[in-house]
């Protein structure tokens, strides 16, 4: 991955290691955190498993990018910049990413509400694959380099004039400063406004919604457009953290985000984030003391394993399906 | 297909490699190898159109044939198998039935989960397959100083496979000539179609369909859908097992990025697109999308580039449509689903009858009354073989409890069920009388007591399980196999009495014809006396309410039932029909000693037929007893019946 990330060198001791690798999880685990909020949401309100969400993230990052370049942002951004257009960017692509979802729902999984629920999973992939083959033709094949937008400075060294060799950076904290905010607002949202209690409604029983009067179709609408907002953010930390972008990266973050949604409990907006942390440091630490090569093995493994033993995972509960 | 349009279609498949020859267009290469991915397009059709199981990483069979081939019978792996003329011939098999195992071992633990997750879980081992593959080609062990394994080359790593055995028949060039690769796969491929056809005709075909159309309605008809799942699971999986062995040795190479999630997706693509379940609509998908792929996008480019040059302008003639490949199936996909979700060649369905349209022809011809006569004959004989003259209750549960959460649904019921009675359960909504009927049935596991059917426990038992022993329902909300036809419906209720297997299925001997046509004739014989004798192959989901009611009775008999539960069998219907079912209830209690366990909201209809009655309220038995007792019970008055029961006895409403 990028140069910035705290790579662990041959000096660090066993526990420094462990502490950046730990580190290391903690801002995947925000990313996947906020990929798997979108895979749950619309899960828990329609029963599907939005294959494409992990594309629009993908997109995200390219959109963000493509936001950047109009203003004319290169390099890192300094001073009353990152008060202004950092905010901006997050805003236009959080648009940009919502609108997306939103239009993704509408063509291809909203005629598809009565039909067997295997029928918009198969639209779900067919999206899928279209949005990545237009990154791809859009960008090419090969990784392209984000421009390095947010200021890179080793806190420990700098800051507090500590002789570390674990890497702490300004882009750790603001990823972290980024993810939980956003993570708080959903949880406001969803718990004390109309809209968010017309979803937890809708989710529960969308029969039984509709006849209190709760405009289903609008919850939805609401739901698909809140998830590509985030995945959207999650794009764009993406991108400003590892400074790489590749057409095929929605695939491969889609499933481990899936896997921290299901891993946490499918439908649990709680579960979704503590899941992302987990499936977050599993992943770093495989990296370290297995092999990137198999990480995704492993992830597919405990991903098969829920799903198989626990499918309500760690924060959801118990359904049954009526007879 | 006409009989003339069978021969040319022969005549044109063997003709087609020298006609190629003599034209010289050389194109039997590619069209081999697009007839391998038909080959495992029709496996994927068992596993997504048969049984309905979305499975995303079909293209782990195929690897695993590919690579048990590659394996056996390649140098680079130091196979003592390789460079023996029998070998290829030998390894074909050996790789299905690898496949076949590893779609046991994936397919066991996995196929419990819903169908959503199950298609998420193939994608997983469809994704870890080829990591494995890829990290596999130098497998060091290391514990402690020791090496039990050092550098150990399992699989040919990101290199992969090179060269692989190639079959050997005497005077047969498969080294040089691709025309005899052109025949081998045509042999296995109409092989297979053969099999497919013939395995979608029987017992096990039925079996799947039922499971695909509502799985809990078939494990309560007889039908186990582990096993029945896991057996298309390994079908299919042995067919990409045959097509990836075929596969490494015609191209000499196995690398595995030819086993990627891409693969999975372009074989869904083929099985959708051609409609999933029909053997013509698949090979059809999986012909037009190999030509799409190879053929129409390249020459579209041409064409494309070729008009930009014409034209002048850059944009068109630097235009390369290939890399939109992807991007056309994914399209595809979106379309056929929106569009045509039953594909080309499906069936279009035709359109339910409104609810008018049902009740009016209810009205005009209704269901002929049942008559004695009518009793199938094999119906008789069987019941009453199996009604050995024991004394003893059919069905006795004791102290019965079941919770959900915090609500108790059951609480220490009991019930007995004698001989050839008809036993009443009514209570008001919410009661605990379907949770009764779904735990007996073993829909739902109970908390406490027991549950013995003709003297033996029931209780964790599976569904199928417990209508094979004897007890068979309806449910409230009828559950028939909606798009399968009438008869198709009852022959699924036979299920459990038939014994044919793979191989009965496949190569159909006597026994297993024979075993067919008695099944039709019984099935026939059912719908005659429930007054469906004319509407065996009407599909299910266009009969009229009523019918569809006494359909789902007719089903519950083919399962030669002790016992038969019946969850509000008149709701819905009209005085006359209400009328014809009671009288059939009774017939079938009185002529074939059958015990029936009845809910039902209609007072006149549980009044008039049931020997003894049982009250539920709020999960408890609050009074048992004879009809008339119970009319006069206080506490049923005064929980369910209500005070005014009398005048509604008078003049019945229908309850939902």
């Amino acid at each position: 991955m990028g140069g910035h990330v705290g790579a662990p060198h041959l000096h660090m001791t066993w526990w420094e290691v462990l502490i950046q690798q730990t580190i290391n999880g903690l801002t995947r685990g925000a990313v996947f955190a906020l990929i798997a909020l979108g895979y749950t949401m619309v899960y828990g309100i329609i029963e599907l498993i939005n294959f494409a969400h992990g594309d629009v993230f993908m997109l995200g990052l390219f959109i963000s990018m493509a936001w950047f370049t109009l203003f004319g942002v290169t390099k890192a951004l300094t001073g009353w910049q990152l008060l202004t257009v950092l905010p901006l960017v997050f805003g236009l692509t959080m648009l940009t990413t919502a609108a997306l979802n939103v239009v993704i729902d509408r063509v291809a999984y909203r005629p598809l509400r009565r039909a067997p629920r295997l029928a918009p999973l198969i639209t779900a992939i067919g999206v899928s694959f279209m949005l990545e083959n237009v990154a791809l033709l859009w960008k090419g094949p090969a990784p392209i380099a984000y421009p390095d937008v947010f200021p890179s400075v080793d806190i420990l060294r700098e800051w507090f004039g500590v002789d570390s060799a674990i890497l702490v950076t300004t882009k750790d904290v603001v990823v972290v400063a980024i993810t939980l905010p956003l993570m708080v607002a959903l949880h406001v949202f969803v718990t004390r406004t109309r809209w968010g209690k017309a979803m937890r409604a809708t989710a529960q029983d969308r029969e039984t919604a509709q006849a209190m009067g709760i405009n289903v179709e609008r919850t939805i609408l609401i739901t698909f457009f809140v998830g590509g907002a985030l995945a959207g953010a999650a794009g764009l930390i993406q991108g400003m953290y590892y400074n790489i972008g590749q057409w095929w990266m929605g695939y491969q973050a889609g499933l481990r985000a899936f896997t921290a949604a299901v891993l946490g409990g499918i439908g649990s907006m709680g579960g979704a984030a503590l899941g992302g942390l987990v499936i977050g440091f599993l992943s770093a630490w495989s990296d370290q003391y297995v092999s990137a090569r198999w990480t995704n093995a492993i992830v597919f493994s405990i991903l098969i394993l829920v799903l198989v033993f626990r499918p309500r995972g760690l924060m959801g509960e118990a359904s049954a399906d009526k007879v | 297909m006409s009989r003339r349009r069978g021969i040319l279609l022969v005549a044109a498949l063997l003709a087609y490699p020298f006609v190629d020859r003599a034209l010289g267009l050389q194109t039997v290469h590619a069209v081999s190898d697009g007839m391998i991915y038909v080959l495992l397009a029709l496996g994927l059709n068992i596993v997504v159109g048969y049984a309905g199981l979305l499975d995303l990483g079909y293209a782990a069979f195929f690897a695993i044939g590919a690579y048990t081939m590659g394996l056996l019978n390649s140098p680079v792996l130091g196979s003592p198998l390789y460079g023996h003329a029998w070998s290829f011939w030998l390894c074909i098999w050996v790789a299905a039935a690898m496949s076949a195992l590893l779609g046991v071992v994936i397919g066991a633990p996995t196929l419990r989960v819903r169908g959503d997750y199950l298609a998420i879980i193939t994608l997983g081992f469809g994704e870890i397959i080829p990591v494995a593959i890829r990290n596999l080609g130098d497998v060091t062990i290391e514990i402690g100083g020791w090496r039990p394994v050092e550098r150990l080359n399992l699989t040919g790593g990101e290199n992969g496979v090179n060269p692989v055995g190639r079959p050997f028949l005497p005077g047969v060039p498969f080294e040089t000539d691709p025309v005899p690769w052109y025949f081998l796969i045509l042999v296995i491929g109409v092989v297979s179609l053969f099999a497919m056809s013939r395995l979608h005709d029987s017992r096990l075909g039925r079996a799947w369909m039922a499971i695909r159309e509502d799985e809990t309605a078939a494990d309560c008809t007889g039908v186990n859908p582990i096993s029945t799942k896991l057996l298309a699971f390994a079908l299919g999986a042995s067919f990409a097992g045959f097509a990836g062995s075929v596969y490494a040795a015609k191209l000499q190479a196995i690398t595995p990025g030819a086993f990627e999630f891409q693969v999975s997706i372009m074989l869904l693509c083929m099985v959708v697109l051609g409609g999933a379940g029909s053997l013509g609509g698949v090979v059809l998908g999986a012909m037009l999308i190999t030509v799409f792929d190879r053929v129409i996008l390249s020459q579209t480019t041409f064409l494309v580039r070729g008009l930009g040059r014409a034209v002048g302008m850059p944009a068109l003639a630097a235009i390369d449509l290939t890399l939109w490949r992807w991007f056309f199936f994914g399209l595809g996909l979106v379309l056929v689903m929106l569009l045509r979700p039953q594909g080309l060649a499906g069936r279009r369905q035709r359109a339910a009858p409104l609810v008018d349209d049902a009740e009016e022809s209810g009205a005009v011809e209704a269901a002929p009354p049942p008559r004695v006569e009518a009793i199938p004959g094999w119906l008789r004989e069987r019941l009453m073989a199996a009604g050995d003259g024991n004394a003893e209750p059919v069905l006795q549960v004791q102290g019965l409890t079941k919770r959900f959460g915090g609500v108790i649904a059951l609480n220490q019921v009991d019930l007995v069920v004698p001989r050839g009675a008809i036993i009443g359960l009514i209570g008001p909504n919410g009661a605990g009388k379907t949770t009764f009927f779904n735990t007996v049935t073993g829909l739902v596991r109970p908390d406490g007591g027991r549950i013995s059917f003709a003297g033996a426990s029931v209780v964790g038992l599976r569904p199928n399980a417990i209508v094979a022993r004897g007890i068979a329902r309806t449910f409230q909300s009828i559950r028939l196999f909606p798009h399968m036809t009438v008869l198709e419906n009852v022959l699924v209720g036979e299920h459990c009495r038939l014994g044919a297997r793979v191989a009965g299925a496949v190569f159909r001997p006597p026994s297993v014809v024979a075993e067919e046509a008695r099944a039709r004739e019984r099935a026939r014989a059912l719908l005659a006396f429930v007054g469906l004798g004319d509407k065996g192959d009407d599909v299910a989901r266009n009969l009229a309410y009523g019918d569809q009611r006494r359909l789902e009775i007719a089903r519950a008999l083919a399962t030669e039932p002790r016992l038969l539960l019946l969850d509000e069998p008149t709701a819905g219907m009209n005085p006359r029909e209400t009328e014809t079912l009671t009288d059939l209830i009774g017939l079938l209690r009185r002529e074939l000693a059958l015990s029936v366990l009845l809910i039902e909201h209609d007072m006149e209809v549980v009044m008039g037929i049931s020997d003894r009655i049982t009250v539920l309220d709020y999960g408890t038995r609050i009074a048992e007893g004879t009809p008339s007792e119970i009319q006069r019970h206080p506490r049923v008055i005064e929980a369910y019946l209500g005070t005014g029961y009398e005048q509604e006895l008078a003049a019945p409403t229908a309850e939902p």
